[in-house]
């Protein structure tokens, strides 16, 4: 079966999805889960009133069966219990559609699980209701392997000559206002310009991520750069996804981590 | 069948090809190898396209020997070459964009004792002549770079690549496929000693390809059976599918020029209004040094998956490099090696156009596209 065959209920709920956008309010609850491995990301948002789901609405970005199984979702969890809510599994998720193709069942059928993250979300909340900050990972300064080695070959610790960084791949390393300003000036010499932060994207200062958005500085918020790596200069960066806890690598030709 | 633009994963084949084709199922179904006057047609059929496949890339008759596809071509030149030569050395190079066939045969070799070195791209899918003087040793025996990318359509700078492999002794393999029919091909001029050819990509049939092998390059076959093709390809050929590759690459040398010229244009108008008219969407590949067939796109925020369902419904065929339409689910390794996040490759568009493509199949995908991206991206978490 191609991954690609889906059942005309699929086909309906990718082409009309139900209760798409977001919610906001204090008895608004969020859940939001990610496949690391197919890049399929759901946010639920849920609005519970005496244990019962009153509304609930999501956001997708993915395949075909990633919109359609959240979107079917939504309609199976309204005006439920929370009860009968966590009950919804996957399986139930996929029948109510006819069938998922087989590859899709584990990779793209996120939608129970992101529900459920919704509900555990507004139940921890309920019991602390003084709700403590979230701790951000500031990440203990590392070292990074390799950052040595190529020193001068892909690897920058100033940046005097913008010219020589012309059409290249380049990463900047957050460390402070100053490489912030040195990856916004790297816009006009290269379309690539990659801003890797251990600052979440929510707790950024606002100004700055005002600045990078408006850019076409690709930041990676949560991350941290591991390793190096290249045969005579830079090629390849090792990163580490914080908040996913993944790690991948990049190609890359040049990183800057002002000292 | 609507809006077809999708001529890099699927050509139709050019009823002229089948006219020529028909007989030998029927009336010319001679066996080659067989001494009578039904085999002496069919011997004749064999040796005259083979001679128009020669003539197509400027080499000479004997090099040219036919296979099933571009897929075995490919096993041959590199397999082939690899085991026959190995008291010379373990080590080959190929490219991180290498078609996915190329990156298996590099798999497998490497089970077999050979090593592998990759060499990386730049943001346009280019290799640089430096990066693979680097990797060369004492130990190297073969070079496979391919002739243009399948996928975002970045043309390799083959002559220089040729004239290092000569330089340094090194056999030099490269796929064709993306690139047949589309830019001349001269095996002389760019020192090339194998060369991996498709029929389908010349508006051929499927089922038949060609291994180019420069006379002196000695391979071991992967076909053992009656030694037909010098040896190193048995099986008795099918004359048909050969005629029909052959006619495909005369017609193809005769319009190639003509055509190339109108898929200029239509690559162009793509490119421009698409990235002038849907905002944060971005070129893949080359901005010059491309096919010129090829236009390649992502969009910020959406998956490349459900962009195809869309313009599917709209009546359109296009490609992505989106993990979710692949077997693997592992998005575009191509797009991987531009430098690319994975969420950059999922939101990926690929429009070829060819010999059919007319100018309203284009304005069509150019009135819906921004619509569809507009929809996806109000669905989306990842676009604010």
């Amino acid at each position: 079966m191609k991954s690609t065959q889906y059942s005309e209920k699929v086909l309906d709920h990718f082409r009309n999805p139900r209760n798409v956008g977001t919610l906001e309010g204090i008895d608004v609850a969020v859940g939001r889960v990610g496949n690391p491995v197919c890049g399929d990301l759901m946010e639920f948002y849920v609005k519970i009133k005496d244990d019962r789901i009153e509304d609930i609405k999501f956001k997708t970005f993915g395949c075909g069966s990633a919109i359609a199984t959240a979107s079917m979702i939504t309609e199976l969890a309204k005006g439920k219990t929370i009860e009968q809510a966590l009950k919804i599994t996957r399986q139930d998720v996929a029948d109510e559609l006819d069938g998922l193709p087989p590859i899709k069942m584990h990779c793209s059928n996120l939608a129970a699980d992101a529900l459920k993250d919704a509900i555990k979300n507004y139940q921890k909340r309920q019991k602390t209701e003084s709700a403590t900050q979230a701790t951000v990972n500031t990440g203990a300064k590392k070292e990074i392997v390799g950052e040595q080695g190529f020193l001068n070959k892909g690897v920058f610790h100033a940046v005097d000559d913008f010219s020589i960084f012309k059409d290249k791949r380049i990463i900047v390393v957050d460390r402070g206002d100053k490489s912030v300003e040195i990856a916004l000036s790297l816009t006009k010499y290269t379309p690539r310009v990659v801003f890797v932060t251990h600052l979440k994207e929510s707790t950024a200062p606002k100004d700055l991520e005002k600045r990078l958005r408006a850019s076409n500085v690709k930041v990676l918020y949560e991350s941290e750069l591991l390793e190096i790596k290249g045969v005579n200069e830079v090629e390849q960066i090792h990163i580490h996804d914080l908040n996913e806890d993944e790690e991948y690598d990049l190609f890359i030709d040049a990183v800057i981590i002002l000292s | 069948m609507g809006v077809y633009l999708d001529y890099q994963s699927s050509k139709p084949v050019d009823q002229r090809v089948i006219d020529v084709m028909l007989p030998y199922f029927s009336k010319q179904f001679g066996n080659p190898s067989s001494l009578h006057s039904i085999g002496d047609e069919a011997t004749e059929a064999l040796e005259r396209s083979r001679q128009q496949i020669a003539a197509f890339i400027n080499a000479e008759k004997d090099e040219i020997i036919f296979t099933s596809g571009a897929t075995e071509s490919s096993n041959l030149g590199i397999i082939g070459y690899a085991m026959r030569n190995k008291d010379k050395g373990d080590h080959l190079i190929i490219a991180e964009i290498e078609h996915i066939s190329i990156h298996n045969i590099a798999k497998y070799l490497v089970k077999n004792g050979f090593t592998i070195s990759k060499i990386p791209v730049d943001q346009y899918g280019r290799v640089s002549i430096s990066k693979i003087v680097e990797r060369i040793t004492d130990k190297t025996i073969l070079i496979s770079i391919g002739y243009a990318n399948n996928e975002i359509g970045t043309i390799q700078p083959m002559s220089h690549i040729g004239a290092l492999c000569r330089e340094k002794n090194i056999a030099f393999h490269s796929d064709a496929v993306a690139a047949e029919g589309l830019l001349p091909l001269d095996v002389k001029k760019d020192n090339i000693d194998l060369l991996t050819l498709s029929s389908n990509d010349l508006y051929g049939p499927k089922g038949v390809g060609v291994l180019y092998v420069r006379k002196d390059m000695r391979l071991n076959p992967l076909i053992i059976g009656g030694g037909q093709e010098r040896g190193l390809r048995s099986g008795t050929e099918d004359i048909p599918c050969i005629v029909g590759m052959a006619k495909a690459a005369e017609i193809m040398q005769k319009e190639m020029n003509g055509e190339v010229k109108r898929f200029t244009v239509y690559r162009d108008t793509l490119i421009n209004n698409i990235l002038e008219s849907i905002p944060r969407s971005h070129l893949n590949g080359h901005p010059t040094e491309r096919l010129p067939n090829n236009a390649h796109f992502r969009f910020d925020g959406i998956e490349g998956e459900s962009l195809l369902i869309s313009l599917k419904d709209k009546g359109i065929s296009v490609s992505t490099g989106s993990a979710c339409s692949s077997k693997t689910l592992e998005p575009s390794h191509t797009l991987i090696a531009l430098g690319l996040l994975h969420e950059e490759a999922h939101g990926s568009l690929e429009l070829t156009c060819g010999r059919f493509t007319k100018q309203h199949d284009i304005d069509a995908v150019l009135k819906v596209l921004p619509g569809v991206v507009e929809r996806l991206r109000e669905l989306s978490p990842l676009y604010r």
